[in-house]
């Protein structure tokens, strides 16, 4: 038994390990305006940390440019293929989205000027990353234990600590210091194991008006959804990417429920449960379809029944097909178990990040 | 059981620290909307171009988010609470 546990956790600190260290090697070129010098200079080659974030590297891209930068004030942001990145999406996600087939090294362009504030946040560089970082770890744990305290209950010295690792890609320090957040893992039997008791009785103590706590312990999970053509034979000759709103950012924690004589959750049961529009394979709009045409005994039926063609057509059309899911730039096999992939490949504010392609009709 | 995306959801809004309060301080938007929504209407309610806002004291969400999933994640008796101030109040 000990043996086993003692398995697991080298496979873990692998796992930990190889996130971590993991990077995007990045070729980042001037924008053509931006350009002040001739020749202009040559592109910036770094390796962008897959936990990392965008503003971070900008100290070292604008001292690769400086010559050839004009005079002024900078804004910085970086584009791809005529998308601006959203900088709060850590890097390795940016890539696994953006990049059906992973293209090495990543061409970006970055931009002084013309902030796109119309599609991107404003962003003071590594002030903003941190405020981000830190709220998306307080949500996260808001998630897990029902309240934020255990961030909020940090020292600024242990926050600021926390932060540094995470920006320095330091995990011996970051682990040492985010045990403080007695977050622990996540368990098939509903409970965070190192922090279960004290889970339990922050949410009994905190939340009068539901007692009996009990509640089942949540997984946070943002899941980041991209619309590829449907016949599409290689994922590889996907479309890019040109807007933002082709991408559906959504947020939804995956409530991990204990059930008698299963073994393991697997990944596809949790996408499943988190993505029904995608995954389940009844249609889901026949009852809705119905019901706007004028039949109002399908409304009250649980289950629709077989749709007239026209309506099975539109559903058709609606309907999406999986194409690929990706986490940490992994092409994940759907039986693999799900808290394996929260525990080991979530990233450092304690959120599991995951990139699905499915296909659909209409782009 | 989750709340569908086109629902609307109730926002109550709640004023920290020497925020001015509003006259209304509970309304009506789409889930389909983005967090981004709800800190513009207050930016406009309040006339301040700088404003923290928060999530049931707690954190701010990133201004990408939807509404609805802040709605089913956080909602407490069938609204999302949304507190505002205009220094940072929770980091």
């Amino acid at each position: 038994m000990a043996a086993a546990h003692d398995e697991a956790a080298a496979w873990s600190e692998e796992a930990a390990r190889r996130v971590w260290g993991g990077a995007v090697p990045l070729q980042v070129h001037l924008h053509d305006a931006d350009v002040t010098a001739l020749p202009p200079p040559p592109p910036f080659l770094t390796l962008g940390p897959r936990i990392g974030y965008l503003p971070l590297l900008i100290p070292v891209i604008k001292a690769h440019f400086s010559n050839a930068l004009p005079p002024g004030v900078d804004t910085v942001w970086f584009e791809y293929k005529g998308l601006p990145l959203k900088w709060y999406v850590p890097i390795g996600v940016l890539f696994d989205l953006l990049c059906a087939d992973p293209e090495r090294p990543w061409n970006l362009i970055v931009h002084f000027r013309g902030y796109p504030s119309e599609v991107l946040s404003p962003c003071e560089g590594e002030d903003s990353v941190k405020w981000s970082y830190m709220n998306s770890l307080k949500e996260a744990t808001f998630i897990i234990t029902g309240n934020s305290k255990s961030v909020m209950n940090m020292s600024q010295a242990d926050q600021v600590a926390l932060w540094e690792f995470v920006m320095k890609g330091n995990l011996d320090g970051y682990k040492n210091v985010s045990t403080r957040l007695k977050l622990g893992t996540f368990e098939e039997d509903g409970l965070v194991r190192t922090a279960s008791t004290e889970c339990q009785r922050q949410q009994s103590s905190d939340e009068p008006e539901s007692p009996g706590s009990g509640k089942p312990c949540r997984v946070p999970v943002r899941l980041y959804v991209r619309g590829v053509q449907e016949d599409l034979e290689d994922i590889e000759d996907a479309m890019p990417v040109s807007d933002w709103e082709n991408v559906s950012y959504i947020n939804r924690p995956f409530e991990i429920r204990k059930v008698e004589g299963r073994s393991y959750i697997t990944l596809e049961h949790a996408l499943q449960t988190l993505l029904p529009e995608f995954f389940r394979s009844e249609p889901q709009h026949a009852e809705k379809l119905g019901s706007a045409a004028g039949d109002s005994d399908t409304t009250s039926s649980q289950e629709a029944e077989p749709a007239p063609a026209s309506l099975r057509e539109a559903d058709i059309a609606k309907k999406a097909k999986v194409k690929l899911v990706r986490v940490q730039g992994i092409e994940l096999g759907m039986d693999i178990p799900f808290l394996w992939v929260a525990n080991n490949l979530k990233n450092p504010e304690y959120y599991l990040h995951i990139c699905v392609y499915v296909g659909t009709r209409k782009q | 059981m989750a709340a569908e995306a086109d629902q609307k959801v109730v926002v109550h809004v709640r004023s920290t620290g020497d925020a001015p309060i509003l006259k209304q301080s509970k309304f009506k938007i789409s889930g389909r909307d983005k967090f981004l929504k709800v800190i513009e209407f207050l930016r406009r309610q309040l006339h301040q171009d700088t404003l923290f806002v928060y999530i049931n004291s707690a954190f701010s969400p990133n201004p990408d988010e939807l509404v609805i999933d802040l709605y089913n994640n956080f909602g407490i008796d069938g609204k999302l609470v949304v507190n505002y101030a205009l220094s940072a109040a929770w980091g």
